[in-house]
């Protein structure tokens, strides 16, 4: 998911409805399009939960747990 | 043995009031420097320490008048420079400094440094504001390039968490103060390169003196920065603080809050923003909706019978029209056959054999055949021949023949 994809496609679809050459078979479609994403993406965000890494030092790859609720 | 004070026998009092007039005439705004040493902040507001190198030490007292212009909180081990005067104080039989100033001492050379470098970075085009790129304004994961143990890092977890709890952090361990802090942090900034470890870095720690903030003026880390294709924050300190990598950074931020602040959008943000699109949506459709429902209003049953109906009568008017025109116009072709019909009659008439017949003519035919005669060679004598009169008509025999000389 990239915010700026969705919200560049949005535009578009916002666009596209302003526009009265698109047919209104054709505007629901696009409408439905939109609030799809827009639920998906709710969804999405609310149950993302976010990973706290440290990058070992003396290793190029390794990522492990980040205790990030130091206090 | 003074020759002057030889015979002389001093009171304590007198010996100190010498004292005094001596120490105090001779070092006045004095400058001194030395490391702090048993700092002891009043609640007063007055400052309370010793300054001391390897040989000696001297009682120091700053009053609240100066103590708050100080830009900094002393500490036991800094090395200061302070101006102000000796005073001796009678009763106690000792003396100490009234201070005015007081400094960090280096801090004169590091800022000279500092103002040095600057202009050299500044003059490579490192600090150019073409360079600057603008924030990922949505970023998934963020590189946070600082001291695990410090308090940075637990500052921008937070406001990191609290903004946007979707955003994923790698902190990348750097010692951030002290010898080879400045190789650790350039090197991290390449690795957060090489691995491209996430949308952005920040790159800072906490509030220090101006010599714990030099890692992230050295040259290493400014180039680190300068060749960062991440897009990096400089999050150095606190507000007043500063290093030389806030201006070769895309962005410089106050404080590591702040920058935590500055990258990460709110979520509530980002989910309005979504809201807000679908709801423009919303009404842009409902408004073609509703024009379309206003262009199908001119389609009602009503509206259509009514337009069918006037549709219908104009085609019956055209047709009422067109037929009386036909009739119209066959009437005057009958007419006109009719005239002819009669002319033609009169003609024919006119050109009947009948017509000649009346005249006094008969048509002979043979009776053998019917062949009308027209010439006497087609005769021969007792040859039958049929008379026909206007009217009746007779049978006849031929009795002779003439022919046309005869005649």
């Amino acid at each position: 998911m990239s915010y700026e994809k969705d919200i560049e496609r949005m535009e578009e679809i916002t666009q596209k409805l302003k526009s009265d050459e698109t047919p209104l078979k054709e505007a629901i479609a696009l409408f439905e399009e939109g609030v799809t994403l827009a639920k998906r993406v709710e969804k999405e965000l609310n149950e993302v939960e976010r990973k706290v890494e440290i990058l070992l030092k003396d290793d190029e790859e390794s990522l492990v747990p980040f205790d990030d609720e130091l206090d | 043995m003074n020759e002057l004070f030889k015979e002389h026998i001093f009171s304590v009092s007198d010996l100190t009031e010498r004292l005094k007039e001596v120490l105090e005439g001779l070092f006045r705004n004095i400058t001194v420097e030395g490391e702090l040493f048993d700092f002891r902040p009043a609640s007063s507001g007055h400052w309370y320490f010793q300054l001391h190198d390897k040989e000696a030490s001297i009682q120091g007292v700053m009053f609240k008048s100066k103590s708050w212009q100080v830009p900094f909180i002393p500490k036991d081990g800094d090395r200061v420079t302070v101006t102000g005067s000796v005073s001796v104080y009678a009763k106690r039989g000792n003396y100490q400094i009234i201070c005015e100033t007081m400094k960090l001492s280096g801090e004169g050379d590091l800022l000279a440094l500092l103002e040095a470098r600057k202009r050299e970075f500044a003059n490579l085009g490192y600090f150019d504001s073409e360079r600057k790129r603008p924030l990922p304004p949505y970023p998934k994961k963020i590189g946070v390039i600082t001291s695990p143990t410090g308090a940075a890092v637990r500052d921008i977890l937070q406001v990191l968490k609290r903004r946007n709890p979707t955003i994923d952090v790698v902190v990348l361990p750097a010692a951030v103060q002290g010898v080879g802090a400045a190789e650790e942090i350039a090197a991290q900034i390449e690795r957060a390169n090489r691995l491209k470890i996430g949308d952005l870095l920040i790159v800072g720690r906490g509030g220090g003196s101006l010599e714990d903030l030099m890692p992230f003026s050295e040259k290493v880390v400014i180039e680190a920065i300068i060749a960062s294709e991440l897009v990096v924050v400089s999050a150095v300190g606190h507000e007043i603080d500063w290093a030389l990598s806030d201006y070769a950074a895309d962005l410089r931020a106050p404080t590591p809050s702040a920058a935590a602040e500055l990258v990460a959008p709110l979520l509530d943000d980002i989910l309005a923003t979504y809201r807000g699109k679908i709801e423009i949506m919303g009404h842009l459709l409902s408004r073609r909706i509703d024009k379309v429902k206003g262009q199908m209003s001119l389609f009602t049953k009503e509206r259509m019978g009514e337009f069918f109906r006037r549709k219908l009568e104009q085609a019956h008017l055209r047709s009422d029209d067109n037929r009386r025109e036909i009739e119209r116009t066959l009437a005057e072709k009958l007419r006109l056959a009719k005239t002819k019909r009669q002319s033609l009659l009169s003609q024919l008439e006119v050109l009947s054999p009948l017509s000649v017949l009346k005249r006094g003519y008969s048509i002979v035919t043979t009776k053998e055949g019917g062949a009308i005669v027209s010439h006497s060679d087609q005769l021969s004598v007792g040859q039958g021949i049929t008379l026909k009169f206007a009217q009746g008509g007779a049978e006849a025999l031929i009795e002779e023949i003439k022919d046309e000389e005869s005649e």
